[in-house]
């Protein structure tokens, strides 16, 4: 009983409009009173307290910070000059670049939502110019950005591994094949927009200008070489890896290419640190509310339920699928990982889900949150920057879209293309 | 500038400054390990100091957060309520976060005071008290950034402004 009023209450809380992290943390302390009494009350600020010190969770702040200060840095500029020498001979040329930028950025940047207004501020624009319909171009630059959700580094991937307890680099590893198989279905849609629509060429293929080109984002090429290097050649950790991210981002900014300024560093280390606190008050509640329900054998019970009514691990994963598919149109995907992974990881080990191959499919689905209104906030971003009707957006965006939930079963239901590498590098 | 506006100002910036040098901090922190690391001579204290930066880092950015109303929420169903609802759904919200946190203070305290003698375990030298004051000093700085950005939130539900309260962090 005291359970079921906890999530009540914690509806209620959250359709008011009380930041979850508060709504999480008032249940839980609530929860705790009402079946042990006022003497547990010490416990929260210790729980609290211990829930904000994830170690792995370093990361976070650190490759936001990193995207922040490679996307002051000219780096947007330079990519898309490298992606029009490579792909702008093809028909829509300027979609097959704001497909790929997107997936070079997804190498470094912390936030697709700062991928879209740097990559979406330059490329939308020029596809207007160039005669694209507009919300063709917002669509396409939304949905590509969400791709990266599954590039390594992924924040997401962070958190998950870390409410899941499983390993954030062998997560990094399984995103590699889906991301790109994703971006060049994205790039087959897009082209065959472009032929029904007539979109434009933009210049004929020439080696030489791929070669000056390449020479000018050379630098920032290397940014991922060295952070995913390093991390998955066991050099350093995903957390370490995301300090040396920032420190090569400083010294490719600000020494070689010279666009990085004060006023865009300090905007940058804000960024990261309040993004991150924003994310880490809602682990610390989560884990008041982890405790409560542990203490309850809450997963197990859920476990135990779902275990009778079917052991067959695919539909559990059809399940699960559709529960993150819902989530994700309503919360976040910070809250949906952080209130629902640990509820969710008895069920997963018990009818044998890897929990690296889960890590993936709950991240597709959040990232397809992105872009399913009413929170869709990589959408809403690109519709914000082409000043465009989210609706007009969205009969453009939902081939893209498909693209993604074709992904996501082609992960959900095929391990190997996910787990492929995971396997290979790791046994 | 009106003292209030003024007074907010100077909190947000005072914030600022303090996320700022942790954020900082702890890229230089981490960096520091891997290079003493790959030299042979790790540093025993790493681990438990970045944890409390982060600790650090969560309440006192979360007071900042708060100051810019960016927490994580669902403002979907009272964005479309008429606007006396509005109103009084801000002012229960307040309530409840308010509350929240001056308990979060209080057992916080209590919680120190318990505390008094015991020493982190890598740096024998440093209370355990100053690194977990973070909870109720954070806690009551949370609640004076909720009653600074109170007035900007009432107006807005007033005028029935419509925003994205939500951080970009978890869209990479």
């Amino acid at each position: 009983m005291t359970i079921f009023l906890m999530f009540v209450g914690l509806f209620a809380l959250v359709m008011l409009n009380v930041p979850i992290a508060v709504a999480l943390g008032v249940v839980a302390a609530v929860a705790m009173i009402l079946t042990t009494g006022p003497d547990i009350l010490p416990n929260v600020a210790l729980v609290m307290y211990d829930g904000s010190t994830k170690f792995p969770l370093l990361a976070i702040p650190l490759f936001i910070l990193a995207g922040a200060i490679m996307n002051s840095s000219g780096i947007s500029r330079r990519l898309i000059a490298f992606a029009s020498a490579l792909l702008g001979f093809i028909k829509g040329g300027l979609s097959m670049v704001t497909i790929g930028a997107s997936l070079f950025f997804a190498e470094i940047s912390g936030s697709a939502v700062a991928d879209v207004a740097a990559l979406g501020s330059i490329l939308i624009p020029a596809m207007k110019k160039r005669g694209y319909p507009n919300a063709f171009a917002a669509a396409v630059t939304s949905s590509s950005a969400t791709l990266a959700v599954i590039i390594p580094p992924s924040i997401p991937m962070i958190l998950y591994a870390v409410m899941a307890d499983s390993s954030v680099v062998q997560l990094f590893v399984a995103g590699i094949v889906p991301g790109l198989l994703g971006g060049f279905m994205m790039m087959g849609v897009a082209y065959w927009f472009a032929v029904r629509r007539k979109f434009p060429v933009e210049e004929a293929f020439q080696l030489p200008r791929l070669w000056v080109t390449f020479k000018d984002a050379a630098w920032a090429f290397l940014l991922p070489v060295i952070i995913l290097g390093g991390i998955f050649g066991g050099f350093v950790t995903a957390t370490e890896g995301a300090a040396l991210a920032v420190f090569s981002a400083l010294f490719i900014g600000g020494v070689i290419y010279r666009e990085l300024d004060w006023p865009h560093l300090r905007e940058a280390m804000m960024e990261g640190g309040v993004q991150t606190a924003v994310v880490m008050l809602l682990v610390a509640s989560s884990a008041l509310v982890g405790v409560f329900l542990t203490e309850q054998q809450v997963p197990q019970q859920l476990a135990a339920t779902i275990g009778d009514f079917t052991q067959n691990k695919y539909v559990v994963l059809a399940l699960l699928n559709v529960l993150f598919l819902v989530l994700g149109l309503f919360l976040h995907s910070a809250a949906a990982i952080i209130l629902v992974v640990p509820i969710v990881m008895p069920l997963v080990y018990a009818v044998g889900i890897d929990p690296v191959h889960f890590g993936l499919i709950v991240t597709l689905n959040l990232g397809i949150g992105q872009q399913t209104p009413p929170v869709a906030s990589v959408l809403i971003t690109a519709c914000s920057v082409a000043k465009a009707n989210i609706w007009e957006v969205s009969k453009f965006n939902i081939y893209f879209v498909a693209v993604l939930l074709f992904i996501l079963m082609l992960v959900t239901y095929i391990p190997i293309i996910p787990m492929g590498l995971v396997y290979l590098f790791y046994g | 500038m009106p003292k209030l506006v003024q007074l907010e100002r100077w909190f947000e910036q005072l914030l600022e400054v303090v996320v700022m040098l942790l954020t900082g901090g702890m890229a230089v922190v981490v960096l520091l390990a891997v290079v003493f690391r790959k030299a042979g001579m790790s540093l025993v204290w790493y681990d438990e100091v970045a944890s409390i930066m982060l600790a650090w880092l969560t309440y006192y950015g979360a007071s900042l957060a708060a100051l810019k109303r960016a927490h994580i929420g669902f403002p979907g169903l009272v964005e479309s309520f008429p606007p006396r609802w509005r109103v009084t759904a801000v002012y229960l919200g307040e309530i409840v976060t308010i509350g929240f946190f001056a308990l979060l203070a209080w057992v916080g305290w209590e919680v120190l005071v318990v505390l008094e003698g015991s020493y982190l375990i890598s740096l024998p030298n440093v209370p355990i008290q100053f690194t977990q004051s973070v909870i109720p000093i954070g806690a009551v700085l949370f609640i004076v950034a909720q009653l600074l950005s109170l007035p900007r939130a009432l107006d807005e539900a007033r005028r029935g402004v419509h925003h994205q309260i939500l951080p970009e962090v978890m869209d990479k």
